[in-house]
């Protein structure tokens, strides 16, 4: 009991188990569907889907300026290329947040004329973007550890030189690929937190590909991959030494 | 997550605006502890703002042409509402261990006072999810009012053990007070206590002086007082006690919430246990 206390005090920690939670009606109903469920219980989830994301909306009412705030910090990185990522993913954060403003005032008809279609549109244009930016500066990181890790078994001399003696250019490259394989297999492995972070933007990056039409899944895939997202959050919520730094 | 409405169950004290005060992180915004008072930040805003539009639909309602606004303003209330029943959800949690933790309290009467309304607000947290259940349509069949009236009982009566406790907090300053007035035979040159000899002017008035003056110098005690107090507007209301009308009741959640937020933006206001 006291572990949920403490959990759900935090300021994320709500917000991201009804995430999971959407995500999960999102995933149940279209389960049900293929099941043939009735028509009433796949309402009674859709209902349920519908109240959590504008409960949500409405607890993300003042997101946008603490997205404003991160992006101001982080321009004090010393790293520029992690300072060029982080700050824009920041910024399009800031930016999917004020569109999700306007369609809460739109859902709930303080602004009637709000067009729904637009702004959700634009919100997903941004949250792509920001995912975007969020797998490139992961890239880079996996990229720095990769040449670590590969001047650091140069060193330590060339036992590994005839591996890549192959006889045809093939053979060589299909090689050098397994290499890289494992070595980025490794490196993920021994970075828990670069993993997760990698996982959960590659999760996310599907609900804006499905709901822009660049990459039309189902709604299934969909709920299962922000399930997976929101679930990962929430154990960096619960272990913040899995988050991945800055 | 600590909600506002029914009292503050946890006794989670660090200010949701803590650049200034947090003396481990230089800007500990991202400082996790820090962040717990959002949460509560977060529900006092809301709250504050339903209780606005109540109160503001109430005054204008009235008014010829402004029947669109009055609709936005309910239209508003009623979503901060039902978000506010959905964030709480799981503050039963909450109310049950803070119950756990008031057990210990070394007085008698603090202990039993606030571990009656821990528990009868965990109830309130119980009905409060039940009723939500019903709103979004997923328990159709939930008698609404019966457990509406159940909800506001709870309510009602953890407020009124908050009031047993505020009254206890004050009674025994007021005893030492007038024990200290009673040893001191020439207080006429004691400043501190100068408005103390009210007490020999005798009866209501004397005695309203000294509480004034007690309350003035327990600013802690005299919020958690104001707000209790104007949380009863809304149980009384419901259950029939006392009737007034939605500007009444508004006003006075307006004012508890705004003592709420000065609760969480400067701690030392908070009536500690």
């Amino acid at each position: 009991m006291e572990t949920w206390v403490r959990f759900s005090a935090q300021s994320q920690a709500k917000e991201r188990l009804f995430r999971a939670a959407q995500y999960a009606c999102a995933l149940a109903g279209d389960t049900l569907r293929r099941n043939g469920a009735s028509a009433g219980v796949l309402a009674s989830v859709r209902q349920l889907e519908a109240h959590l994301s504008l409960g949500r909306k409405l607890m993300r009412l003042g997101s946008s300026a603490e997205a404003l705030e991160a992006a101001k910090r982080a321009i004090h990185l010393s790293d520029m290329v992690l300072r060029f990522c982080v700050t824009l993913s920041h910024l399009n954060r800031a930016m999917y947040f004020a569109c999700d403003n306007v369609l809460w005032a739109g859902k709930t008809g303080l602004v009637p004329s709000v067009d729904q279609e637009k702004w959700g549109q634009r919100s997903f244009r941004y949250y792509l973007f920001a995912l975007i930016v969020n797998l490139s500066r992961d890239a880079y990181e996996i990229r720095i550890l990769m040449e670590r890790e590969a001047n650091g078994k140069r060193a330590k001399g060339n036992e590994n030189g005839c591996q890549l003696r192959a006889d045809n250019g093939l053979q060589q490259l299909g090689l050098r690929l397994q290499i890289q394989l494992r070595l980025l297999i490794r490196i993920l492995w021994n970075n828990p937190p670069l993993l997760l972070d990698v996982v959960k933007n590659a999760c996310d990056l599907f609900i804006p590909l499905d709901k822009l039409g660049l990459y039309k899944t189902n709604p299934g895939f969909v709920g299962l991959c922000g399930l997976t997202s929101s679930i990962l959050s929430i154990l960096t919520i619960l272990h913040p030494w899995l988050k991945l730094k800055p | 997550m600590v909600e506002e409405s029914p009292g503050d169950p946890s006794g989670y004290t660090q200010p949701w605006f803590c650049q200034s005060r947090c003396k481990t992180h230089h800007r500990c915004r991202n400082h996790s502890r820090c962040r717990r008072t959002k949460n509560r930040a977060i529900s006092t805003f809301m709250r504050a703002t339903q209780y606005t539009c109540m109160l503001l639909s109430y005054l204008i309602e009235r008014k010829a042409d402004k029947e669109k606004l009055v609709m936005k303003l309910k239209q508003l209330e009623s979503s901060m509402s039902s978000g506010r029943k959905m964030f709480r959800l799981g503050n039963m949690v909450h109310a049950l261990v803070a119950a756990r933790k008031t057990t210990q309290l070394p007085d008698v009467v603090p202990r039993f006072c606030l571990t009656a309304s821990n528990l009868t607000r965990a109830l309130y947290f119980v009905c409060d999810a039940v009723l939500w259940l019903k709103s979004i349509g997923l328990q159709p069949d939930v008698d609404k009012l019966k457990w509406r009236n159940w909800a506001t009982k709870c309510y009602y009566f953890s407020l009124l053990m908050n009031l047993a406790r505020d009254w206890y907090e004050i009674s025994w300053r007021l005893e030492q007070a007038v024990q200290g007035e009673k040893t001191k035979e020439n207080s006429f040159w004691d400043k501190h206590n100068q408005e103390l000899n009210c007490v020999r002017c005798g009866g209501l008035h004397g005695f309203l002086l000294l509480l004034f003056q007690i309350l003035k110098r327990h600013p802690p005690l005299l919020l958690d007082l104001v707000k209790n107090l104007c949380d009863l507007s809304g149980p009384l209301d419901t259950l029939g006690i006392c009737k007034t009308n939605p500007g009444v009741i508004g006003f006075c959640g307006v004012l508890s919430s705004l003592v709420g937020i000065l609760t969480l933006a400067s701690p030392q206001l908070k009536l500690k246990q």
